[in-house]
C-alpha cells in the first residue's frame, strides 16, 4: 500500500527526478507502483493482454508528461493512476473488446442476491470519500462504481442493472452530484 | 453547448468516471483544452474518483511489458554484449540489462488456415518489412514451431538461441535455431505450461553451439509475446 504521506514525498521525488529524464528514478518508479497500477488496469480491462498495453502506455506517457504533473492533479500516484485508468479505457473502447475473461464478473453481475458489485469493492468505496457512497442510494452507487472499476457504458450498465438506459444515465449524474455536494460540506 | 457551471460540473464528474464517451467526450476536451476552469474541475474529480482505486487488488505485470517499456522510449540503444559475469545472474538483472540491447518488440497476429495452432506470433524488426520469423505452437503434438522467413545468419562464431521467458524466474533455453529453415522443437509439459502462462519466448546472442551455461549470456536480441488464435 502507497498511501502514506512519506510514501508519495517519495513518489514526488521519483517523479521530479523522471521529469528530469532520470532513467533510473523511472525505473524505481516503475518498480513501486506497476503492481498496483497494473492491478487496476486488469480490473478494468478483465483481461491480460490489454491490461498489459495500458499500463505500457501509461508508462511511456508518464516519462514524457512527468514534468506536467502539479498538486493540483491529486497524489503523484493518483495522477499516475488516473492516466492508466484513462488508457485502459481508450483501449477498452478502441477496440470494443468487451470484457472475454471476465465470464465470472458477468454471472456475479446477473447474481441478483449479492448485488452487481462485490463486496470488497463496495466496502472499498465506502471506506474512500469520507463515507459520502453511503449517502447514495444503491443504485446510484453502485452504477457509479461499477463505471469507475469496471468501465462498463451506460448500455452496459443499464443491462447490468436491468434498466432503461435514460434512469442509468440519470442515476450516475445524480449520484456524482449528490457526492460532490456531500464532499464539499 | 454553453458551458454552464452545472454542465461542466456534471460533464467533468462522467469524463473522469469514463461514462462520457464518443463525441461528447470530445467536445469535453476541447473544453478542457480551452478552459481552466473546467480542467480545475476535471481535477478535482480524479483526485475524488481515484481515491477509488487505492483499494484494487495489485497484480504483478510480466517482465515484458518493462521491456517493452524501454524498448519504446530508448529504441536507439547499441547492441551490447552483457559482461562476463551476467551467466550467473538472475533472470530479472539480466532481463534489465537486455532490454537496452533488445532491437524490437512487436507483435502482429499471424492468420493460421487451420484451427490447431493455439498460440501463434511473429519477430519482427522495425527495419525489415518481413518478419524475421513466424512463430506457431500447436496444442495438439505439443510442438512450437518457428519458420525463418527474412532472419539473417548471426555474426560469425555466434548463434541465436530461443528462449521461453517464464512471468518469473529464469528462462528455459529450447535450443539453438537455425536460419533459412523451419526449427521444430517438442515441448516438455513444463515448458509448455510456462509457455503458455507467459506467452513471451525471446531471442538472445551466444557462442556458437548455445549458452554454456543453461542460462543467457550474450544480449537479447527479440522478445515476442504469442497470441492465442
Amino acid at each position: 500500500m502507497i498511501n502514506t504521506e512519506v510514501e508519495q514525498e517519495e513518489l514526488m521525488t521519483l517523479l521530479v527526478a523522471v521529469a528530469r529524464s532520470d532513467r533510473q528514478a523511472f525505473q524505481r518508479l516503475y518498480e513501486r507502483i506497476a503492481a498496483r497500477m497494473f492491478g487496476l488496469c486488469f480490473k478494468l480491462a478483465g483481461q491480460q493482454e490489454l491490461a498489459e498495453e495500458a499500463l505500457q502506455d501509461a508508462f511511456v506517457q508518464i516519462w514524457h508528461h512527468a514534468g506536467e504533473y502539479h498538486s493540483d492533479r491529486g497524489s503523484p500516484l493518483s495522477w499516475m493512476l488516473t492516466i492508466a485508468r484513462y488508457r485502459t479505457l481508450d483501449l477498452m473502447r478502441a477496440r470494443t473488446v468487451r470484457r472475454t475473461a471476465g465470464d465470472e464478473r458477468l454471472e456475479h453481475l446477473e447474481d441478483p442476491r449479492s448485488g452487481p458489485l462485490d463486496h470488497s469493492l463496495r466496502r472499498a468505496g465506502a471506506e474512500q470519500l469520507t463515507g459520502c457512497l453511503d449517502e447514495l442510494s444503491d443504485v446510484q452507487r453502485d452504477s457509479i462504481l461499477l463505471s469507475y472499476y469496471r468501465g462498463l457504458t451506460h448500455d452496459e450498465l443499464a443491462q447490468a442493472l436491468s434498466s432503461p438506459i435514460g434512469t442509468v444515465k440519470s442515476w450516475i449524474r445524480r449520484g456524482l452530484m449528490a457526492l460532490k455536494r456531500c464532499l464539499e460540506r | 453547448m454553453k458551458k454552464t457551471p452545472e454542465r461542466i460540473e456534471s460533464l467533468a464528474a462522467e469524463y473522469v468516471l469514463g461514462s462520457l464517451k464518443g463525441k461528447a467526450r470530445n467536445r469535453f476536451e476541447r473544453w478542457m483544452m480551452e478552459s481552466g476552469r473546467v480542467r480545475q474541475e476535471v481535477w478535482y474529480w480524479e483526485e475524488k474518483l481515484g481515491q477509488l482505486g487505492d483499494r484494487v487488488l495489485e497484480r504483478e505485470p510480466p517482465e515484458s511489458v518493462w521491456l517493452a517499456i524501454q524498448h519504446r522510449l530508448w529504441p536507439q540503444q547499441e547492441k551490447r554484449p552483457a559482461p562476463r559475469q551476467a551467466a550467473n545472474r538472475i533472470w530479472p538483472a539480466w532481463g534489465m540489462l537486455a532490454t537496452a540491447a533488445a532491437l524490437v518488440l512487436a507483435v502482429m497476429l499471424v492468420q493460421q488456415p487451420s484451427p490447431e495452432p493455439t498460440l501463434s506470433g511473429a519477430i519482427v524488426q522495425s527495419d525489415v518489412s518481413d518478419p524475421l520469423w513466424l512463430v506457431s505452437e500447436s496444442g495438439r503434438d505439443n510442438r512450437l514451431r518457428l519458420r525463418s522467413v527474412a532472419a539473417t545468419s548471426a555474426e560469425t562464431g555466434k548463434d541465436y538461441e530461443l528462449w521461453i521467458v517464464p512471468d518469473k524466474g529464469d528462462p528455459l533455453s529450447l535450443g539453438v535455431i537455425p536460419v533459412g529453415d523451419i526449427f521444430q522443437v517438442e515441448l516438455t509439459d513444463e515448458a509448455r505450461e510456462t509457455l503458455s502462462q507467459s506467452r513471451t519466448l525471446a531471442i538472445s546472442l551466444e557462442p556458437r553451439g548455445g549458452s554454456p551455461t543453461g542460462k543467457p549470456t550474450g544480449p537479447i536480441l527479440h522478445v515476442t509475446k504469442l497470441y492465442e488464435l
